[in-house]
């Protein structure tokens, strides 16, 4: 016999009220439930870092939460930070220095990437590399992802000299569109 | 099929309540890092959550006098934000900085890592260095201090009963130790121990006294007192160390698993005695 338990979230300032079982994660809710595939669920065991989303402000892994704790909370997806400065900055920061390849990493790197510049915003390289550590890109594009960041955090011209040839040259307007839909994910 | 259900208790009281009625089907929630993951692999499939992630009793980390408190749910990534911790416990805090990954350290608890009593436990070694002891309650059995050192009595078993929760974590803070905490593991981020190691000296010409705590070289975490008995008084120099090593590797009993051989964790003990010997003696990252 199933035992649901009615809890509402607030999914990006939505409140999403659906029927959960007690050991229902956080992010099979967030998929299943309020509709928000931009959450990626990839080992679903805590490992890589896909799913992540921030939670009572911080970083987080869903899969890792239960939905139920998360009743009556605010739960930010990559899709809720629409006119945020500093999340612009880093998605505009990922598409010039193309850390988005296969884009599956994507929306958890720039939730760990956010919640980090938030409480350290002016960071060494190493310690970018140890903030996304917990979020795996299988395309092999750390490079380009910690650019970005540190790209982000002191503007254009710091990484100018680190990446030197590294980016690859496209007009900038044709660029926005393409990446704009690659950051908020599609299914 | 999982049949779990689920209690969110508003405080200790309604908890230990909750506990001593559903016993051994119950099972304190609170970071959920390894009890999700757990229920995906099918591990746990018959369970009474009860979610202790709020109750505000089980937070804070505090000094009191010379005792240190650390609230069962603190989190790892809230005992690196403590200038506490980072100032009067280095050991705990160089493990903290080896806990999984920063997003995991948002949601993982001291209490939980204790509870859950994996030989490769990141916050045992270090809180066994420290000579903690552990705070639980329940309901038929009141409040109870246990020593860390007689906490853990096999992989994945602890001495607490089915209905006992832990509220905190208590040390006394020690003086003039200098420390060295490592841990090896296949990467950076999110590895489990393939071996960890926190050595405490205090020395004063002689080695006055030693502390020596391992993780993931045994059934439990353990603290080496063999070792840590045969360093006492002696000079701290190379003579020392070698037959001080050759001790400990009588102590340790590792498992050969996916991470690494037997034969590897032995010699790997040796080398990590070693450096942190060493790494004590010329002061390198001598954290006080």
């Amino acid at each position: 016999m199933k035992n649901y338990k009615l809890v509402t979230i607030f999914v990006n300032e939505r409140p999403v009220t659906a029927p959960v079982e007690p050991h229902e994660s956080l992010l099979d809710f967030l998929r299943h439930k309020a509709g928000a595939v931009e959450v990626k669920c990839g080992c679903n065991q805590g490992d890589c870092g896909t799913c992540t989303v921030l939670f009572k402000g911080k970083a987080v892994k869903s899969c890792l939460v239960l939905a139920l704790q998360a009743n009556e909370k605010d739960v930010r997806t990559i899709k809720g930070f629409t006119g945020d400065f500093l999340m612009e900055k880093l998605q505009e920061s990922f598409v010039r220095n193309g850390a988005v390849q296969c884009g599956f990493c994507t929306p958890g790197m720039l939730i760990s990437s956010y919640a980090f510049l938030q409480a350290n915003p002016q960071p060494t390289r190493e310690e970018i590399k140890t903030a996304i550590s917990g979020n795996l890109c299988r395309c092999t594009g750390y490079k380009k992802i910690i650019d970005a960041v540190e790209e982000a955090a002191f503007g254009e011209a710091s990484t100018k000299k680190a990446t030197s040839s590294g980016s690859p040259e496209i007009s900038e307007g044709q660029e926005e569109v393409k990446g704009t839909y690659l950051l908020l994910g599609g299914g | 099929m999982i049949s779990c259900d689920y209690f969110k208790p508003s405080e200790v009281g309604e908890a230990l309540k909750l506990v001593s009625q559903f016993k051994e089907r119950a099972l304190f929630a609170a970071g959920c890092t390894n009890i999700l993951p757990d229920i995906h692999s099918g591990k746990q499939k018959d369970c009474v959550l009860i979610d202790i992630s709020d109750l505000e009793e089980l937070t804070g980390i505090s000094k009191c006098g010379n005792s240190m408190r650390i609230g069962s749910s603190t989190t790892i990534s809230e005992l690196l934000d403590s200038s506490l911790i980072r100032d009067e416990t280095p050991l705990l805090y160089e493990a903290a900085l080896n806990f999984a990954d920063p997003v995991v350290r948002n949601r993982a608890t001291v209490g939980g890592n204790l509870a859950y009593a994996s030989p490769a436990a990141d916050m045992a070694v270090p809180l066994l260095a420290l000579d903690s002891r552990v705070v639980v309650q329940s309901l038929d059995q009141g409040l109870r201090e246990i020593s860390l050192r007689e906490f853990f009595v096999g992989p994945g078993k602890t001495v607490l009963s089915p209905s006992e929760l832990i509220l905190r974590v208590e040390f006394n803070l020690s003086q003039n130790f200098k420390v060295f905490y490592v841990k090896v593991g296949k990467r950076n981020a999110m590895a489990i121990s393939l071996a960890s190691l926190g050595l405490a000296l205090k020395i004063d010409q002689t080695i006055k006294d030693a502390r020596l705590a391992l993780g993931a070289l045994a059934p439990t975490p353990i603290r080496a007192w063999r070792t840590e008995d045969f360093l006492m008084g002696k000079f701290p120099e190379d003579k020392v160390m070698e037959e001080a090593s050759e001790i400990l590797l009588s102590e340790i009993n590792p498992i050969s698993d996916i991470r690494g051989s037997r034969e590897y964790r032995v010699e790997l003990t040796r080398s990590l005695f070693k450096r942190a010997f060493r790494a004590i003696l010329s002061g390198e990252r001598g954290l006080s």
